[in-house]
């Protein structure tokens, strides 16, 4: 099997090529695989049934990955592997990981599409700045619900009245910071042992990470740091001296790869072939333990469209029949916390998510870009609409039905939608519970969702 | 189909030979060539922006058709009366990913939507150092610097550069235009940078924004 020896020799072997060519190949690839497959995404089938399709999206990745290789950003070369190598890797591959410990140990397996097995929930506000002072009690408002069974932790920009900046001192400290107070805010919430799925990410560059990987800094065994694919298909040593240290720990690694849709790989189909490409970088390339989707919409910055939860889907599906890799959708949504949209944002992408196999890392909202807009709620929100796909037995044909009647609920709002309420203005900071106003407004939701088909009496 | 037509639908289809052919053809039937650049080339460009937007069309086909216009630009370029009647009549940008940041796609349609709206643009690439922004816009005289960032913790170079700028004595001669996802226009605002953009299709409007600013105030390199 193909080890780090030998795909770093290849990152200083492979072909030279301009990056722009490169993204030119990409494009001129994507575009005749969906050609050539025959992929065509139907804005009335967002939960694809058809099981040919769904393999069509897996054969097109593959051929595109196997065409294409991985570009090396820092020795402009291509990292290249032959098919055999992807499908050893890919049976090779775990598919069960344990995180966290004791009580509050939680596994996460193998999903198939239609899977009654309740997904695994990974609760987190992605990257959503807060104040330093406000960190601790977002976290909690994340560890402490039943249906976490991972989390991480929300950005903070100054540390001691210091920005935080890449390459920095303060970076190296705020990283240390970072997994210092994600374990304390774990404690406070009651649930000490709940495994950590990105243990930091206030910082980016390899040696704060290293830095803050300590347990005596709390993190767990099996706890997970996620490494991101720059868009689209390209690595940087920033990144391979990441899985470089990782590999030699007892930590695990999450691949995380969110190409625009839009952009390079053009529209949804392309975007579903390259999206699909990038787990087998994250298994042959970041020795990826468990995968993370988050594809965006190029100019809503959201997976919430049409376009973008066909996308999930397809390439869950894609994933599920073809593969046992551990593999997590990552919800982005326009709207923010304490609003109508929000909610339905949320519960679309967790139908489309689990229905297809993926489990969920619930989310990032407001476009994940207006300080303190997060909150546990929109996690748990996700959570139970996921855990009732499940629990329902729910089949894709009816699962598209509902999605599509939710979908029809925010769509026409996609381009000014609410950005919503703070934390501090949608929970009650003292017995950090959402505000009667938030819990009213979900419970009016949730008869309206039982009425479109997902039956909230499940739960 | 006029010859203006034919090379807006040249460019629209990204076929840089036929845009090239039909410039010319222009050129040898009398048309003045700013008339080309602005009813053919430019038209051409705005239309794909909007499409683009609304994506009818994808980033592959953006970079398509901005390559027929670039070649259409290098034909009709000589003919013009002054050299400054095309390239960089609106104006000089240095561009760049901020120091830290690999993400770049957003600085690359940015860099596009510019150059082809008249704008000369320096692109400086990703992970670029503040210092080498500063070196770059003193090396050709800029009028605008533009920064992007997709992180937060590269964001917070952006005030490095315009404080360094305020204390080499030489901010008022840059404008600063930043954006990237992390950026919203109150911290623009804040860090003192005369120029955001929601998202990089409105870079050309807010470049332009700057330069007719430039202008009343007079700020001139030579």
């Amino acid at each position: 099997m193909i080890n780090f020896w030998d795909m770093i020799e290849r990152s200083e072997t492979g072909e030279i090529l301009e990056e722009a060519k490169f993204d030119r190949r990409l494009s001129v690839k994507a575009k005749e695989l969906v050609k050539k497959y025959e992929i065509k995404f139907h804005p009335e089938e967002l939960i694809p049934s058809d099981d040919s399709l769904v393999d069509r999206v897996f054969q097109a990745g593959l051929e595109l990955f196997l065409d294409l290789g991985i570009f090396c950003v820092d020795t402009r070369r291509l990292i290249k592997f032959n098919k055999e190598e992807v499908m050893e890797v890919l049976r090779k591959a775990p598919s069960k990981l344990k995180f966290g410990q004791g009580r509050d140990e939680a596994m996460m397996e193998y999903r198939g599409i239609e899977d009654q097995k309740e997904p695994f929930c990974g609760f987190t506000p992605v990257g959503n700045p807060v104040p330093e002072e406000l960190f601790e009690k977002v976290v909690m408002s994340y560890a402490q619900e039943p249906m976490a069974d991972s989390f991480s932790g929300p950005l903070i920009t100054s540390l001691h009245g210091l920005s935080i900046k890449s390459g920095t001192p303060i970076e190296v400290e705020a990283a240390i910071w970072n997994a210092m107070k994600l374990r304390e805010a774990a404690r406070m919430a009651g649930r000490p042992g709940l495994g950590c799925h990105n243990f930091v990410s206030n910082a980016e560059k390899t040696d704060a990470i290293i830095a803050a990987s300590r347990k005596d800094f709390g993190l767990l065994d099996g706890d997970g740091l996620l490494v991101a694919a720059i868009a689209e298909l390209k690595v940087d040593y920033e990144r391979l001296k990441k899985v470089a240290f990782l590999r030699h720990t007892e930590f695990s690694i999450g691949g995380l790869y969110g190409p625009l849709m839009g952009g390079y790989a053009g529209g949804p189909e392309g975007t579903a072939i390259v999206l699909l490409a990038h787990h087998f970088l994250g298994v042959l390339v970041f020795q990826a333990d468990w995968h993370v989707s988050f594809p965006l919409h190029i100019h809503h910055v959201c997976n919430t469209t049409r376009e973008m939860i066909w996308l999930l889907s397809i390439v869950g599906q894609a994933l599920s029949r073809n593969t046992h890799l551990l593999k997590m959708a990552n919800g982005f949504t326009a709207a923010g916390p304490c609003t109508e949209m929000v909610i339905y944002e949320l519960v679309a992408y967790a139908i489309a998510s689990t229905i297809s196999g993926s489990d969920m890392d619930p989310a990032a909202v407001a476009r994940n870009r207006h300080l303190e807009h997060c909150s546990g709620m929109e996690a748990r929100i996700a959570a139970e609409a996921g855990h009732l796909v499940a629990r329902m037995g729910l089949k894709r044909d009816k699962a598209n039905t509902i999605v599509k009647k939710i979908i029809s609920k925010y769509e026409s709002q996609m381009e000014a939608a609410p950005i919503g309420k703070r934390f501090s203005e949608c929970y009650d900071l003292g017995k950090l519970k959402p505000t009667q106003e938030y819990s009213e407004l979900y419970e009016r939701a949730k008869e309206e969702l039982t009425s479109m088909g997902l039956d909230y009496s499940y739960l | 189909m006029e010859i203006l037509e034919k090379i807006v639908e040249s460019v629209m289809n990204g076929d840089v030979e036929k845009c090239e052919k039909f410039v010319k053809e222009a050129l040898q039937q009398g048309i003045d060539p700013m008339e080309i650049v602005k009813e053919g080339l430019s038209k051409a460009m705005n239309i794909i922006g909007e499409k683009f937007q609304r994506l009818e069309i994808f980033l592959p086909d953006m970079i398509l058709a901005a390559d027929a216009v670039v070649a259409g630009i290098e034909i009709v370029k000589p003919k013009l009366k002054t050299k400054n009647d095309w390239k960089g009549e609106e104006g000089k940008v240095v561009l760049g990913t901020i120091q830290g940041d690999v993400h770049d796609i957003g600085k690359n349609i940015v860099k596009i939507m510019l150059e082809t709206s008249d704008f000369e643009v320096f692109d400086l690439g990703r992970d670029v150092p503040v210092d080498r922004f500063i070196e770059k816009a003193e090396e050709v005289g800029a009028d605008i610097i533009g920064m992007s960032a997709l992180m937060t913790t590269t964001m917070v170079y952006m005030p490095v550069l315009i404080k360094k700028l305020k204390e080499m004595g030489i901010k008022n001669k840059y404008q600063v235009m930043v954006g990237g996802a992390p950026v919203l226009p109150e911290w623009a605002d804040q860090i003192g940078a005369e120029g955001y953009g929601e998202d990089a299709m409105a870079a050309v409007g807010v470049a332009k924004r700057l330069m007719e600013d430039r202008k009343k105030k007079e700020i001139r390199h030579d």
